[in-house]
């Protein structure tokens, strides 16, 4: 394949699955319409949820879930040692995401909780810079299959990608939507990375901040403004919290 | 209706202490249309200028590519359009069609949208009147004022003549002439907001590095949102996309805001303006001192939309009586 | 009677048959089109910067493509973006224009890949251009940082057409490193053939360097100006151009005979985006080039 009379080499893609609930996969995977382009743009050789094919000569490892056991950290420390582009894929991979609340209990008593007396084997969530570095980081919860064709098209073409630095509130305005935090929710749009279409405001639906922050974060003002419409700071605080994707600039 | 695109305002939500949130959508029937409605939540700029528009698409060969442009608009007509909004549009002809490069997207849509505009009593908040936006001449199709059991209507184009057969029009009386001039004062003494513009252009240069910015700045969430719903806010990015099989591709204008970081980031990683009260600054700058001087008016028309919109509150009368409050301490 | 709105298309109107021409700003016309264009050669200057010749593929568009010396096009890469880059040729070459690109983001970087064979687009010419009509009779002080050079070579080959137009001619280039002083292979002949005065200086000398070392300003010492009837063109970096630029000031050259090139992130190239808004003017339809008393007076251009 060419573009403007440059060759495009087709990468050998695998996407790899941690703990975490394969809705990622699925958003990549239920694109029927674009599939066939997209395996006509890179071989993927590595995808245990469409293909039994399982090689291990992939360039590009996109990366789905947050890591709990020792097994998975030697699975995943082998994957970066393969790839040449290690791409966190979806908000588990990037921050832990959801599977990050549970440290907030002690971890015999959630497995307790969970399994009862069954043994399994567990250990504190982690994302997965905390073990390798990390490449690309394609946030999202799931991730968006428009975004990820995006990526992937960047990829092939060799353009660093460079992803929306502005909060969701912009493309939130461009739907035409009217503002939830004027109807009387939390809403954590202005401080979250844009290009999720404003899927949740669309909806009537706050924004939970799955993306992570945009690149320029007004923490204070949003606490400011959810405490004058009556909202507690506990509950901004916890809002922020859910998916661990502000930890680290956030308190 | 059935005929032609009809947009127009319409409610479907309600905020915190339950008033309707208008905004400007398409109407299936004319019932839907809410003609004593308040203000739209964003001015319906985005009929004339879309936040996303694909300006060329491109086929890709090896080594080449074919362009295809093309202005195919589809008639549209937009019911409700208050004068304000009409002004911002006369405001936007300027940049759009009567300075260099005039741009044909934009002629295309003006082409073929008739405005119906409709007059109504300032909201509480409303200072088009001070930026001297609260009455419009021409730049619409028809312009309806409410006298009472009927509405006044001033003919601006043929479209406009034709479309007043489907209704039961009749001629003016000299008491419909009253009742509209009754009308029309009642409006003017309705304006409760006034913002002192006089010395704003010299203002602006003067509080260049006035802590009125920082202050406004520390609060501003650098969201876009003002830029998003302003009936004038004009500027834009560009952007492309390849298909999955990389053999189209297409140019797309996308509006963006000036309070956005990357806004004046250049290739390089050097930012013109990294911080939000500069952005926000910049804003103000464009609005009432740069505008001015390229076309001898404010760009602003004072519907207060982003003062509305803006959750932290940032509103044009609050930032300008701060710096009008500077100068004078 | 109908009261379907009759649709007005304006695809039929004149300006769709006809190419566009950037020269004539105030009429209608295909804005977005780009001219069809060849990468006829490519040479390498440096790790970073390349030349490029480019040729506008349709016959009757090359000829009626016409610039001036200082004005910029936007090339344009579809599906990947579009980058201003100013014109660093000869106006009289009606055969190719030859853009210096120096790879910084993704279109460059895009850019920097192509072979000759390959098409792009271009659009413009766009801005402002260096008034050298009316530097006739008078000396030209020419001063470029980097790759300010680039911009400056187009009224050096306007300068070297007319020379006997001109009185004294001198060239200040002053570059980082060695190997970043691009077009050295033209150097001899601007001085020989066409009496240029050339002075160079590095930042940082390298084990070859056998010139100049120091900062721009300090070329200042070996010139010597009559500031009644000179003209001063700078381009390069900010913080380069007004120490230029104060200096000058000081000699006694007016403002209004110095002229800059700014630079600033574009996206349209017709005063419509206003993403190169500099205080209350556009940089791609007031500028690029502006003169020195107009850049002091605007907000945040240095």
């Amino acid at each position: 394949m060419k573009y403007l009379g440059i060759t495009l080499e087709r990468p050998k893609i695998g996407i790899f699955d941690f703990t975490g609930c394969e809705g990622c996969q699925l958003q990549i995977a239920n694109n029927e319409a674009s599939l066939k382009d997209l395996f006509g743009l890179v071989e993927i050789v590595n995808f245990r949820e469409i293909s039994s094919e399982r090689r291990d000569d992939y360039e590009i490892a996109f990366v789905e879930g947050s890591i709990t056991t020792d097994s998975e950290t030697a699975r995943l420390k082998k994957i970066r040692k393969q790839a040449k582009i290690l791409v966190a894929m979806g908000a588990c991979a990037c921050s832990g995401g959801v599977n990050n609340l549970r440290s907030r209990f002690s971890l015999p008593e959630t497995i307790k909780e969970v399994y009862g007396e069954h043994h399994i084997d567990s250990g504190p969530v982690r994302k997965l810079k905390d073990i390798v570095p990390v490449d690309i980081e394609l946030p999202g919860c799931p991730v968006s299959k428009n975004e990820f064709e995006w990526l992937v098209r960047n990829l092939v073409l060799g353009i660093t990608p460079q992803f929306p630095t502005y909060p969701v509130c912009v493309e939130c305005k461009q739907r035409l939507n009217s503002c939830v935090v004027d109807m009387g929710m939390i809403c954590l749009g202005p401080i979250t990375r844009g290009g999720c279409n404003a899927v949740c405001p669309r909806n009537r639906f706050g924004c939970w901040g799955c993306r992570g922050p945009s690149d320029e974060v007004n923490f204070e003002s949003l606490m400011e403004i959810h405490i004058k419409r009556g909202f507690s700071e506990e509950q901004v605080v916890e809002r922020i919290n859910f998916f661990n994707t502000f930890s680290g600039i956030f308190k | 209706m059935e005929e032609n695109e009809v947009i127009g305002p319409k409610s479907r939500d309600r905020d915190i202490e339950g008033n309707k949130i208008y905004r400007f959508l398409k109407l299936n029937s004319f019932d839907e249309l809410e003609m004593d409605y308040t203000r739209s939540y964003l001015s319906p700029k985005n009929y004339f200028l879309p936040f996303k528009e694909d300006l060329v698409t491109y086929s890709l060969q090896d080594k080449g590519w074919e362009q295809e442009i093309n202005y195919t608009i589809h008639p549209r007509v937009i019911v409700g359009m208050r004068a304000c909004d009409i002004n911002a549009l006369l405001k936007l002809d300027q940049v759009m069609l009567k300075s260099a490069y005039p741009n044909p997207y934009y002629f295309a849509r003006r082409k073929n949208t008739l405005i119906i505009g409709l007059d109504h009593e300032p909201l509480e908040d409303c200072f088009c009147k001070s930026m001297n936006s609260d009455t419009a001449f021409h730049g619409f199709g028809m312009f309806l004022t409410d006298i009472g059991d009927k509405y006044f209507a001033a003919i601006n184009s043929d479209t406009a003549f034709i479309i007043l057969n489907r209704f039961d029009a009749e001629e003016i009386t000299d008491e419909d002439r009253l009742l509209f001039k009754a009308e029309k004062k009642k409006i003017e003494l309705k304006f409760k907001t006034q913002v002192n513009i006089t010395i704003l252009p010299e203002l602006m240069d003067l509080e260049f590095e006035s802590e009125v910015w920082k202050k406004w700045g520390d609060k501003c969430l650098s969201c876009g949102t003002c830029a998003m719903v302003c009936p004038t806010c004009y500027c834009y990015g560009m952007e492309e996309d390849i298909d999955l099989s990389i053999t189209k591709a297409v140019k797309r204008r996308f509006l963006y805001s000036c309070n956005l970081l990357d806004f004046a980031a250049v290739a390089g990683g050097h930012n013109f303006r990294p911080d939000a009260g500069v952005r926000l600054k910049y804003r103000y700058y464009h609005q009432f001192r740069g505008f001015m001087e390229a076309f001898d008016q404010s760009l602003c028309v004072g519907c207060n939309r982003c003062g509305n919109a803006c959750l932290a509150g940032i509103n044009p009368k609050a930032v300008i009586d701060d710096l009008i409050e500077t100068e004078t301490k | 009677m109908s009261t379907k709105i009759i649709q007005h298309d304006i695809n039929l109107e004149p300006f769709m048959s006809k190419s566009p021409d950037f020269n004539r700003k105030s009429i209608l016309m295909q804005t977005e089109r780009s001219f069809k264009s060849e990468i006829i050669n490519i040479i390498t200057l440096t790790a970073l910067e390349k030349l490029f010749h480019i040729r506008i593929s349709d016959h009757f568009e090359r000829e009626n493509f016409s610039f001036l010396p200082g004005q910029f096009v936007m090339l344009h890469l579809p599906g990947c973006g579009e980058v201003p880059i100013s014109i660093s040729s000869s106006v009289s070459n009606k055969e190719y224009i030859e853009l210096c690109i120096r790879k910084v983001g993704k279109v460059t970087g895009m850019i920097h890949r192509l072979e000759p064979g390959a098409i792009v687009g271009i659009r413009g010419p766009f801005g402002t251009h260096f008034p050298v009509q009316k530097m006739t009779g008078c000396d030209v002080l020419l001063i470029a940082g980097g790759l300010g050079i680039a911009p400056l070579r187009s009224p050096i080959y306007w300068i070297n057409e007319h020379r006997s137009k001109y009185r004294d001619i001198s060239i200040m280039y002053g570059a980082r490193d060695p190997d970043q002083v691009l077009f050295d292979y033209q150097f001899e002949e601007w001085k020989k053939i066409y009496g240029l005065k050339l002075l160079t200086i590095v930042q940082n000398a390298g084990k070859n360097w056998k010139g100049r070392v120091g900062l721009i300003t300090d070329l200042f010492k070996e010139i010597t100006i009559d500031p009644e009837n000179t003209f001063a063109i700078v381009c390069g970096p900010p913080v380069m151009f007004k120490f230029v630029c104060a200096h000058l000031s000081d000699v006694g050259i007016p403002r209004h005979r110095m002229f800059v090139s700014l630079e600033r992130r574009m996206h349209c190239g017709m005063g419509k985006c206003c993403r190169c808004n500099v205080g209350s003017t556009f940089t791609c339809l007031d500028g690029p080039i502006f003169d020195y008393w107009t850049v002091m007076n605007l907000k945040e251009a240095i």
